[in-house]
Parts: structure tokens; C-alpha cells; sequence
């Protein structure tokens, strides 16, 4: 196993509320697809939001090899892309989804330098590969939830970050939706060398990429190891406290809910 | 009666006046973008309280209204900017709480002010003909430093508008161009205490943004449009305060509300998605 990328040590997270996250040790290696999966309020996003930088924490991070605080260096926040979950923008908004993909590399530009021709024909590559070329000039704002969440994509895929972090990227899309965002993240994934960490509640909607999966409950690691013990009936029975039952298709393992 | 204003227009006082009203349109619409696309429009009438409770503090302690009227905006800002971060507390309640405390801080600056109260009022209502030339300057160089921002730091200001969050995870300054934006809403509120007043200038600070989102997509066009009719609807306002001999800040600002108006009524994005929404519609009929 080469160096982790990532690597939490006793990660706390402290609210009002309570702990969001209660001493979370997790070391993600270059180029593994991870799934962090738990029901809601398990600590998924706290966690993710963590290691994006937008969260205070005790305990340590290390990021790169380098120990971190979760106030960043521009450095450390070229090198970790975020896809938020679908977000709502006013349709008047003035950004076309061309300029949109765009800012993903805005930080990487720096101050006082414009976008020149190899941001420009990178941008127009993701957007081809994300099948949106055609709605280059377009109002962000009319897009569907769908498209808008293609756009993330490939706004923080033209960052050209090592890890890339997704909060529930597939949330309330159409399935069949889902699926196209799914199969895209997987091409992604034989295309650029990144190392992945997935956010889901819904283990059906899965990529196909991931094959290690770390469970979360009440801001606690209960399962760490590959996606198909982790899918194991009895495991997420465990986890969701509901009777789930597991069965395989198409040599995918699927989730019933009985 | 073109003469007339041509005329009116060799008098100094007349002169400093349409110049303030040109930078006042021009600085309040440029930050209205900001207030408009981030949706912040709290943040402003906060702001302009503060500029307002500071200038009558400064009043009753004798010292420079602008100054403090900026001072008591740094640190609104100073408080705004942080809380605005945390995730754990409403923003809309503490903004609401800021603004209440500032309108009470003021009210009693007020109450106590011993001396006349005209000066207080000048400073709620604007008095733009009895400015002085460093209150011109002042604001000329208040507008020139946010138009300079704006220059420098177009795609850092698309990008933190667009989304703060994703702006931050890209390596984008956001913090360093939300505070300094925070910064310059302080300065150009607190130097246009003198021309449109702590309580008009909100409209200002909602208007041209609100004018320009009817009409365009294209971020540029929209600073432009913005900008135009911030400083159309003050100059108009400041011909019609002239012709009728009505109150120039009220003016102003019921012209921007006209302006307004006339891009919402007129406005072609507004008229696109409705034909889009009926040919949807249409097209679910037929089905």
C-alpha cells in the first residue's frame, strides 16, 4: 500500500448540538474510490467538510503528506476539488455555464491572469465529455438539476485537483439522471489519476468505481473495508436499524428494503 | 427649461452637487450588484445604519461624521464577516438583531443631541447642496477604489458571487474579497451620508442591482446597467428635486423605483421564461 493522501487522526467535531463527528481515524490511499455511507445525521458531510477545509476540528489531519488545520493554503485547496450536493441558483443569475465550468480554474490562474486559450479548450473538453458543449452559452440558471450537477463536475474537474471530494452529487435527481452522473464519475475515474471520496445515503446508486466503503453512525466509523461486506444484509440492517436484505445482479450487489 | 438648468449648473454649490450625485449612482449601483447577486441586502441596511448611528455619535461628540459613521461600518463588518461564516447560527436573525441595536443607537444619539437636530436629519435625509468640496473628493475616491476592485478582481468577484463555498474549495481569495467588498460597502455608505442620507441609500444599495438583473446574463453588461441607472436615477432625481422643489434624496430614490419599474415591466428575460413556461405547457397539453 503506498503513502495515504489523506490520513485522520481521532477527528472530533464539536456543535451546540452535540458531537457531529466522535474520533474518526481514516487513511484513504492516491487513486482509491471511497464511499462514505451512513443514514442521515451520521456525520457524512461534517466529515467531508473536514477535509475540504470548511469545518474547525480536533484531532489531525494530514493531507499530501503535510499536517493540516482547516484553515488552508491556496496550495493545499488547488489540490482538493469539492462537488456540493444540487444547489439552487436564482435562474436570472448572470453566469453562463461556459463561464461557470470556468471558474474551477480561477484559483489555479491566480490574481491579475485571464483565462487564456489552454484553460479555455480544457473547459471546452470536460464540457464535451460531460455532454454540455452544446449548452455552453446558456443561463446557468435554466439548466436542469441534472446538467447544473455535470457542471459541478466539470468545474472541479478543470481545477485539476488529486482528490476530488463528492457530497451527494446524485441527490434529488431523476433516476435515470443518476445513473447518466454516475456512469460519468466512473468514466472520470479511468481518465484522470484522483483519489475519490463519495458521500451517499442511497446504496443503490453506487459507482461502480467504488470499491471500499466506510460506514458512518452518529459521527462514528462502524465498518471500514470493501463495498460488498459493507452491503452485506446484515451490516446495513445494523446500521439503517431496518431489515434490509441484499441480492446480486449483473455481478452488482443491490439493496431490498423488504 | 434647458436654460434654466444650464444656468443653475454655474453655481458651485449646483455644480458639487450634480458631480456627488454622478459618484453617488455610481458607487451605490456598483455595490448593489453585489447586494443583489449575493443576496445580501441585510448586510446593506445594516451597513447604512451603521454609517448613520455613527455620524450622529460623531455628532454628539464632536467629531468627524464621516469618520465615524465609517469607523461604527468597520466594525459592523468586522462583526458581520464572521458570523456570516458560522454554520451554527441564523444570519438573518443576528442581522436583524444588528439592525434593530444600530436604529436604537442612533435614535438616541438623537434624543440626546443637545444642539439643533438639523444636522442629524442632513444626515438621514442627505442634504446635496450644502456638500463641501472634500466631501466631493472623499467620495470620488471612495468610487475609484471600487471601480478599481472591481477591474482587478472580476473573475475572483464572478467566482465568490457565483458560489462563496465552491469559490473557497477552488482556491479563490473569498475571503479577502468578501471582507474587502464589506470594507468598501462601509466606505461608500458612510461617504454618501452627505448626499442621499443613512436611510435613503438602502434603495440605492437594491435598486440599480435588482434593474440590471431584469434586463442581461452577462456579468459585464450587468455592472454596466447597474451603474447606468444608479447614476441616472440619481441625476434625474437631483433635475426633478430642482424643477418641482422637492426633496433631492426622496427624488433620487423614487426615480430608481421608476427605473425599476419600467425593466421589470419591459424586462426580456421575464418575457422569455413566460414563453417558455407556456410552450412547456403546451407541450404537456398535447400529450
Amino acid at each position: 500500500m503506498n503513502e495515504p493522501i489523506i490520513k485522520l487522526n481521532g477527528i472530533t467535531v464539536r456543535k451546540a448540538k452535540g458531537l457531529l463527528l466522535d474520533g474518526i481515524s481514516l487513511s484513504v490511499s492516491r487513486n482509491e474510490f471511497v464511499g462514505i455511507i451512513g443514514p442521515n445525521g451520521a456525520g457524512k458531510t461534517t466529515l467531508l467538510n473536514v477535509i475540504a477545509g470548511f469545518e474547525r476540528f480536533e484531532g489531525t489531519l494530514g493531507l499530501f503528506g503535510r499536517r493540516e488545520s482547516w484553515r488552508r493554503c491556496r496550495e493545499t485547496r488547488l489540490r482538493v476539488g469539492y462537488v456540493p450536493q444540487l444547489f439552487q441558483i436564482d435562474p436570472a443569475f448572470p453566469i453562463l455555464v461556459a463561464e461557470a465550468v470556468m471558474t474551477g480554474a480561477i484559483g489555479r490562474l491566480g490574481l491579475f491572469r485571464s483565462p487564456g486559450r489552454q484553460e479555455r479548450e480544457n473547459a471546452m473538453r470536460l464540457m464535451e465529455m460531460m455532454r454540455l458543449a452544446h449548452l455552453a452559452e446558456r443561463p446557468l440558471g435554466q439548466l436542469s438539476g441534472g446538467e447544473r450537477q455535470k457542471v459541478s463536475l466539470a468545474r472541479a474537474i478543470l481545477q485539476q485537483p488529486d482528490i476530488l471530494l463528492m457530497d451527494e452529487p446524485t441527490a434529488n435527481l431523476d433516476i435515470a439522471v443518476q445513473k447518466e452522473v454516475l456512469n460519468l464519475i466512473d468514466e472520470i475515474h479511468k481518465q484522470e489519476a484522483l483519489t475519490f471520496l463519495f458521500v451517499t445515503h442511497d446504496f443503490n446508486m453506487l459507482p461502480s468505481a467504488m470499491r471500499r466503503a466506510v460506514l458512518l453512525d452518529h459521527g462514528k466509523k462502524v465498518f471500514d473495508g470493501d463495498i460488498d461486506t459493507a452491503l452485506s444484509g446484515d451490516t446495513l440492517s445494523r446500521l439503517f436499524q431496518y431489515p434490509l436484505e441484499t441480492f446480486e445482479r449483473n455481478g452488482r450487489r443491490f439493496v431490498s428494503y423488504g | 427649461m434647458a436654460e434654466h438648468l444650464l444656468e443653475a449648473l454655474t453655481y458651485p454649490p449646483i455644480q458639487r452637487a450634480a458631480i456627488a450625485c454622478v459618484l453617488c449612482g455610481a458607487s451605490c449601483s456598483l455595490l448593489s450588484v453585489f447586494v443583489v447577486l449575493m443576496k445580501m441586502p441585510l448586510i446593506g441596511v445594516s451597513m447604512s445604519h451603521a454609517a448613520f448611528a455613527g455620524a450622529v455619535l460623531g455628532l454628539l461628540l464632536d467629531f468627524n461624521p464621516f469618520l465615524s459613521g465609517f469607523i461604527l461600518c468597520l466594525l459592523v463588518a468586522g462583526v458581520l464577516g464572521p458570523l456570516s461564516d458560522r454554520t451554527d447560527m441564523s444570519p438573518e436573525n443576528m442581522l436583524g438583531i444588528m439592525f434593530s441595536f444600530l436604529m436604537g443607537l442612533a435614535f438616541l444619539g438623537m434624543g440626546i443631541l443637545t444642539r439643533t437636530k438639523a444636522g442629524a436629519l442632513n444626515l438621514m435625509w442627505g442634504s446635496l447642496l450644502s456638500l463641501s468640496m472634500s466631501d466631493v473628493w472623499v467620495l470620488a475616491l471612495i468610487t475609484s477604489v471600487l471601480v478599481l476592485f472591481v477591474f482587478l478582481f472580476f473573475k475572483e468577484i464572478r467566482s465568490v458571487m457565483f458560489n462563496r463555498r465552491l469559490a473557497a474549495a477552488s482556491g479563490v481569495p473569498e475571503r479577502m474579497i468578501y471582507y474587502t467588498l464589506l470594507f468598501l460597502t462601509g466606505a461608500v455608505v458612510s461617504s454618501n451620508l452627505a448626499t442621499v442620507g443613512g436611510l435613503l441609500i438602502f434603495a440605492l444599495l437594491v435598486q440599480p442591482g435588482a434593474t440590471a438583473l431584469q434586463l442581461t446574463y452577462n456579468l459585464k453588461h450587468f455592472f454596466l446597467i447597474s451603474t447606468a441607472s444608479g447614476i441616472g436615477a440619481c441625476v434625474s432625481g437631483l433635475v426633478v428635486s430642482y424643477i418641482f422643489d422637492l426633496p433631492s434624496g426622496a427624488s433620487v430614490v423614487l426615480m430608481a423605483t421608476a427605473i425599476f419599474a419600467a425593466a421589470y415591466v419591459f424586462s426580456p428575460k421575464r418575457r422569455s421564461a413566460k414563453l417558455k413556461g407556456r410552450d412547456t405547457f403546451h407541450e404537456n397539453d398535447a400529450r
